[in-house]
């Protein structure tokens, strides 16, 4: 789960990293000038990917007035296909230097990369190499801290100081909320070596969820904001919306054999609506799953047709189409047609059950997608 | 004549008369896989499960840890279906019996954990495929773990895939056109993972049954990337092909898979499609492009 920056903020200034003070504003709520902090300010627009400077989502106000109008500008703006649903209203940090801390998951070596700098603020990767010290350490508490301030020695004076400090505690925190990657850029280092997370990322592992308490909180308090990983919190399969103006509702399992059902209808020109990886084997002879999935694409406005795709290595297609055929029936309110591209085990029962309720079924993938671009035009 | 009966991945070799259990075999997925895999021909000699000590489950015994397993049995690997917050437990269990091959099919194994498995496994010098596999197999000998029988065809192509389904979906339209699997190793789609795309290049290197390797890789991560490097660095001279998923996938965005999500410019399609290229894989777009091409080049 990538958090946005108020939420990372929120639960680092709970494991004792200082934060700069701020307050979030949410779409369609009022500035209620008492809560915020003293300025001068900076507005940030909450979204859940990088370059939020660059993309004009980042901007500094020195007046309420300029508060109301950054705001007004920001929230709302569509970045990187993300919608700024709120802000964060910061303290305005002045008289620091910049730095950089990161600590991340290196799958490769199996242990946690730990990345420091004496400089902060743009990408890490445009910063000269030899600004960096960076090395890896297995996933343990003492290792990861006596790293880290391996690595600070190299820095001096108040940077050196805030880096040994700020490395510590941070490795404690990627190891207690499970996190695949923490970075603070920049960390502002005041010259007497205190210092404050300036912007935070944090992503956290989404498998770790149901033992991660405070997370777990957090995604049923903000499920709007996490809708992906709330869905999969509360129902245990992941879908994901691609492209709210999509056309072709996705009833599909696996992981891979979706994102390239997805990458192949796209490279046809045409516009997939959601990403599912239902888990047929999970489904357990009942409708419920199916019903919820097909709720959810019913919502999408432009959404034409139904195209199900299931390879059934385990899964008997007949019980599949059974459950198919109900789950429609419970909800009309989703009247695109559908286009059933089935293969594997039980597939002549899944041909009677469909040819019953009237679903033309395909075992050629190719010669499902031209039945799809038939629905489409019509 | 394809395949081989056994092959050495570790040592010891592994194949149709390596014994395996099944740990958590009392359970829905351990009854219904325990008995396919024994049809298909593997060595299932017995299971695992804590609380059904004396139990039988398709005519095997089940025994209440590995430790007693391996003594009654002489198990050899274990296939684990267990539930996500259980399988590190589990795999300890397995891996302080002596257990040299672990199979972990279960999904949603939180990374942390994996961490800890991988240190694990790599002390005991054993062999851990997963987790969020569909399993290995070698095509009409045994499978470890439930990949679908119609999508293992014997032939000359071994195959490596994070994805589970698009691998079926691959080998089984593969298999309809002739073209065959060697060895089917389903690495999984997790970050953290026993074994990665690079760590088998060796073997299929030296396997006498693999005419050409193909690899089907997501977004995420940088398998593909250590991958293309590893054949380089191994001077791997057998063909190579490579289908990746996830090419219009959002930044930021988990797809299922949790070892499939990019962030900045790492892990894109692009950057593993460049990587893969300048190490000489054939990379395809599509999946009939694929079965194409592999098919005009083992002919």
């Amino acid at each position: 789960m990538y958090l946005l920056e108020h939420d990372a903020k929120e639960i680092l200034a709970a494991r004792g990293i200082p934060v700069p003070a701020g307050r979030l504003i949410e779409r369609d709520e009022t500035i209620d000038r008492l809560a915020l902090p003293p300025g001068p300010w900076v507005v940030k627009g909450q979204i859940a990917a990088g370059g939020r400077g660059k993309a004009g989502l980042i901007r500094k106000a020195a007046t309420l007035r300029e508060i109301t109008d950054h705001v007004a500008a920001v929230l709302g703006a569509t970045v990187k296909g993300r919608t700024v649903e709120a802000v964060r209203i910061e303290q305005q940090v002045t008289g620091a230097e910049e730095a950089y801390i990161s600590l991340l998951l290196d799958a490769a070596a199996g242990g946690v990369r730990i990345i420091l700098s004496g400089r902060g603020g743009v990408d890490v990767e445009a910063l000269p190499a030899g600004s960096i010290r960076s090395d890896t350490a297995v996933a343990e508490a003492g290792a990861l801290a006596s790293c880290a301030e391996r690595l600070a020695a190299a820095f001096d004076g108040a940077k050196g100081k805030a880096l040994r400090e700020a490395g510590g505690r941070l490795a404690r925190t990627f190891l207690e909320h499970e996190a695949l990657l923490i970075e603070i850029n920049p960390l502002f280092v005041y010259p007497d070596g205190q210092w404050v997370a300036g912007d935070a990322k944090l992503i956290t592992d989404d498998n770790a969820l149901p033992r991660q308490d405070a997370l777990g909180r957090l995604v049923e308090a903000r499920a709007a904001a996490y809708p992906d990983v709330a869905r999969k919190h509360e129902h245990g399969f992941d879908y994901v919306v691609v492209d709210p103006e999509g056309e072709i509702g996705l009833l599909t399992t696996g992981a891979g054999l979706s994102m390239m059902l997805i990458d192949e209808l796209r490279a046809a020109g045409l516009k997939p609506y959601n990403f599912l990886d239902i888990r047929t084997g999970g489904l357990r002879g009942e409708t419920r799953r199916l019903t919820q999935v097909l709720q959810w694409i019913g919502e999408g406005r432009n959404v034409k047709v139904l195209l199900v795709n299931i390879f059934a290595g385990i899964t008997d297609l007949g019980e599949f189409s059974r459950l198919l055929v109900s789950a429609l029936a419970a909800v009309p309110q989703l009247k695109a047609p559908v286009v059933a591209r089935l293969v594997g085990n039980g597939l002549p029962a899944a041909r009677e059950v469909l040819a019953e309720a009237g679903i033309a079924l395909y075992t050629d993938l190719d010669e499902a997608l031209a039945a799809l671009r038939q629905h489409l035009k019509a | 004549m394809f395949p081989c009966d056994s092959v050495a991945v570790i040592n010891p070799r592994i194949g149709r008369t390596t014994p395996v259990i099944v740990q958590g075999i009392t359970g829905r997925a351990g009854q219904l896989h325990s008995r396919l895999m024994r049809q298909y021909g593997t060595n299932v000699v017995g299971g695992v499960s804590p609380g059904a000590k004396g139990r039988e489950v398709n005519g095997l015994p089940v025994f209440a840890a590995c430790k007693e397993a391996v003594a009654a049995t002489g198990a050899q690997a274990s296939v684990l279906l267990v539930g996500a917050m259980q399988l590190l437990e589990a795999m300890k269990d397995a891996v302080a019996a002596g257990i040299r091959y672990l199979v972990t099919p279960t999904e949603g194994m939180p990374v942390h954990d994996a961490l800890v498995a991988q240190r694990l496994v790599r002390e005991a010098d054993a062999l851990w495929i997963g987790a969020s596999t569909p399993g290995m197999a070698i095509a009409g000998k045994l499978k470890l773990g439930f990949l679908p029988d119609d999508s293992l065809r014997p032939g000359p192509l071994g195959l490596m895939s994070k994805s589970g389904t698009l691998s079926y979906e691959a080998g089984y339209r593969l298999a309809q056109r002739g073209a065959g699997t060697s060895v089917w190793v389903g690495v999984g789609g997790d970050p953290v993972k026993g074994t990665r795309f690079a760590d088998l290049v060796p073997f299929y290197g030296a396997d006498q049954q693999t005419e050409a390797l193909l690899i089907i890789g997501e977004i995420g991560g940088v398998d593909e990337e250590e991958f293309a490097a590893a054949l380089t660095a191994h001077r791997f001279a057998k063909p190579v092909f490579a289908l990746i998923a996830g090419k219009s996938a959002p930044e930021g965005v988990t797809m299922g898979h949790a070892g499939a999500l990019v962030h900045g410019s790492h892990g894109t399609y692009a950057a593993k499609r460049a990587a893969l290229e300048a190490a000489g894989v054939t990379v395809f777009s599509s999946l009939n492009e694929m079965v194409e091409g592999i098919c005009a080049r083992l002919r």
